[in-house]
């Protein structure tokens, strides 16, 4: 372990992978048509829209705040969005460039609350999420909004929403070349410091392995043709979405100033405030990085459903933070990673769409949903006591 | 006419709420000085030195370097000056790493304007070296790391960024005899280069093997400002306890010759 320079997380990460491939070869056993392509592809849609909020509240989680109101938001920004085309006749990306701001503007007031005021974002967002629900209702007055621009409706996946089959399989050549140079470019610059290197075998395994389930899934979602078309649907549109999102906040993490303050801040507060780091001011953008990624959602959203409705991400808020923390983002800060985010959310998509095909029903799927959370959660403090995160 | 004082504290007041926590403190340190600031808890010694770290804002009173008046707003404003401080509670983000931690705040850059990790990594093993040569798990998150270590990570920063003025609050309070002496050592080379250096101590012997001058404080304000060579260790801690000046020697407020004559402190 000590050569093949794991942290403990690396492990966790490898471990949740573990999980997600334990739990899809399950479900697939008992109800038969887990793996079919047809179910990944919705499996992965369905995610996005949860993933692309998780990944920036994940950050918001580990700098020690929390965003209640993000289903409420995604609800307003969304119905605005679609009220802005449908009846007040705009074109689609002023629309969103509205909603844009409308959601800079929420996260301006909250974040400004919460980094400037000192209000616990709790309680900040705890407000917003009856309020931003409230103005969601005001938007259109309660109506449904269609929107019908075949550009915009691309976005939410559906019918053409998806990049075909030569435009999925040129987007995996150009991330597996991509992934090869960053690993071999990783190495180079090791090499050059002086640090010590990584066994090669073990960068190839691993290399190897990212690129082997990467065709997998081009694959899988290639071979999924809906009835009536000619070939296969290739990556759907809101996926396309969701990992450009996670790229761009895992960039953030690992390579800005603003990432690794984030992480200092959520580590110790005071020491941040000591050395020198604008709190305040990291808070405050913070929670606009999360706006930007609730608009991103939303219009995924009401692309998906066609129309903007008043009751649009309910209860949203709760998977999205079931997701970070399932995915390794502790409550009292300072850890998680964004591709926890995106197991997390995987895995509760995982456990609610296997449990639908083994006709479990509603009731019984949220409780199981709500105690594997519990599980996780609890998981997770054993798990730290062990690496030493954690004393007691 | 003398040089002006590397840094000059000029009737500084601090309050919160309604306690006087630092009133009407003036305090001279010239280069290549050590300046032990003495006192109980709750003398005010930590809260004027964080007014210096830029950590509390400053009620009234003034601050000059080498003669020119400076604002200090928050911490970033101090580090400008060169005024490095290692905080008794060392001001470290348990949860990063030992290179981060060096940095934070003041990361290397890429011409691209992201982190620059390797350099930083690089640069980092360099000064832990001069530190101590057997601290080898850089990359782990400082809460694994001993007292010692941490320490080390602490005291680095003021390496690193050249720290023209240094304040260490409490430095060997949880180190061990060989920790100890290294802080000793870093103390008599940052001198030897002309650094001035405020050093809050609880311990005698430590006060006495490194100051040239100390100040004992108490609810407050400054009880006297002595070379340390001219008192007992007995004469220091009745002045601790009691708050009353030694008047057996005289008072020095600055090392070469006082520019402040006339301000003899002197108890409410």
């Amino acid at each position: 372990m000590e050569s093949l320079q794991l942290s403990a997380l690396d492990l966790r990460l490898g471990l949740m992978a573990v999980v997600l491939a334990v739990m899809a070869a399950t479900f697939h056993v008992l109800t038969g048509n887990f793996l079919t392509p047809e179910n990944l592809y919705n499996i992965a849609q369905q995610t996005a829209v949860v993933g692309i909020v998780a990944t920036a509240i994940s950050l918001v989680i580990v700098a020690r705040h929390i965003d209640l109101s993000v289903g409420s938001v995604v609800g307003f920004v969304g119905v605005l969005i679609a009220y802005l085309q449908y009846t007040a006749g705009w074109h689609w990306a002023t629309a969103c460039l509205a909603g844009l701001a409308a959601a800079i503007l929420a996260g301006m007031y909250q974040g400004g609350l919460t980094a400037y005021l000192g209000v616990p974002s709790f309680v900040v967002t705890l407000g917003g999420l009856m309020s931003f629900r409230g103005a969601a209702f005001l938007v259109a007055n309660g109506k449904t909004q269609p929107v019908t621009d075949p550009v915009f409706l691309w976005f939410g996946g559906g019918l053409d929403g998806a990049l075909g089959i030569a435009g999925s399989w040129t987007l995996a050549a150009v991330l597996a070349a991509l992934l090869c140079w960053r690993i071999v470019q990783a190495r180079r610059a090791k090499a050059k410091h002086g640090f010590p290197l990584r066994p090669l075998a073990a960068d190839i395994a691993f290399t190897l392995g990212l690129l082997a389930l990467l065709a997998a899934f081009t694959a899988a979602m290639c071979a999924y043709q809906l009835p009536g078309k000619s070939a296969g649907q290739g990556i759907p549109a809101p996926v396309v979405i969701w990992g450009t999102v996670v790229l761009a906040v895992a960039f953030i993490v690992r390579r800005t100033r603003f990432g690794r303050y984030v992480y200092a801040i959520g580590g110790n507060p005071e020491a941040a405030r000591l050395v020198g780091i604008p709190v305040r001011r990291v808070t405050l953008q913070l929670f606009l990085l999360l706006s930007v990624t609730i608009t991103i959602a939303a219009i995924v959203s009401v692309s998906r459903l066609n129309a903007g409705t008043n009751s649009m991400g309910t209860g949203m808020e709760l998977y999205v933070i079931a997701a970070a923390v399932i995915g390794g983002v502790s409550l009292s800060g300072g850890s998680g990673t964004v591709l926890g985010s995106v197991l997390g959310a995987l895995i509760i998509q995982f456990l609610d769409s296997g449990l639908l095909l083994l006709d479990v029903g509603i009731g019984q799927r949220m409780i199981i949903i709500g105690q594997v959370l519990i599980v996780a959660v609890a998981f997770d403090v054993l798990y730290r006591r062990w690496t030493g995160e954690r004393l007691a | 006419m003398t040089a002006s004082p590397l840094v000059e504290i000029i009737g500084m007041h601090k309050a919160f709420g309604g306690v006087q926590a630092v009133s009407d403190v003036n305090l001279a340190l010239d280069a290549g000085e050590v300046v032990a600031v003495l006192g109980h808890n709750g003398a005010g010694k930590s809260t004027l030195m964080k007014m210096l770290a830029g950590a509390y804002p400053i009620d009234r009173g003034e601050i000059r370097i080498v003669g020119d008046v400076v604002h200090i707003a928050n911490p970033a404003d101090s580090q400008a000056l060169g005024i490095e401080t290692i905080h008794q509670t060392l001001a470290l983000a348990d949860n990063l790493d030992a290179v981060a931690n060096l940095f934070l705040g003041r990361e290397l850059m890429t011409r691209w304007n992201t982190m620059d990790d390797y350099a930083m990594e690089a640069a980092a093993r360099k000064v832990f070296a001069q530190l101590n040569p057997n601290f080898r798990n850089i990359r782990e998150p400082v809460r694994s790391l001993s007292g010692g270590q941490r320490q080390v990570v602490a005291i680095s920063r003021a390496l690193y960024f050249n720290a023209r003025i240094l304040i260490m609050d409490e430095p060997c309070a949880a180190l061990g005899p060989e920790e100890t002496r290294m802080v000793h050592d870093l103390v008599r080379r940052l001198k030897a280069r002309g650094v001035g250096v405020f050093l809050i101590s609880h311990d005698m012997p430590d006060v006495f093997a490194l100051s040239d001058r100390l100040a004992v404080m108490k609810n407050g304000r400054v009880i006297g400002t002595y070379r340390t060579a001219d008192l007992t260790e007995d004469e220091v801690l009745g002045m601790i306890i009691g708050g009353k000046p030694v008047t057996r020697v005289a008072q020095q407020h600055r090392t070469l010759s006082s520019r402040l004559p006339s301000l003899q402190e002197t108890p409410p």
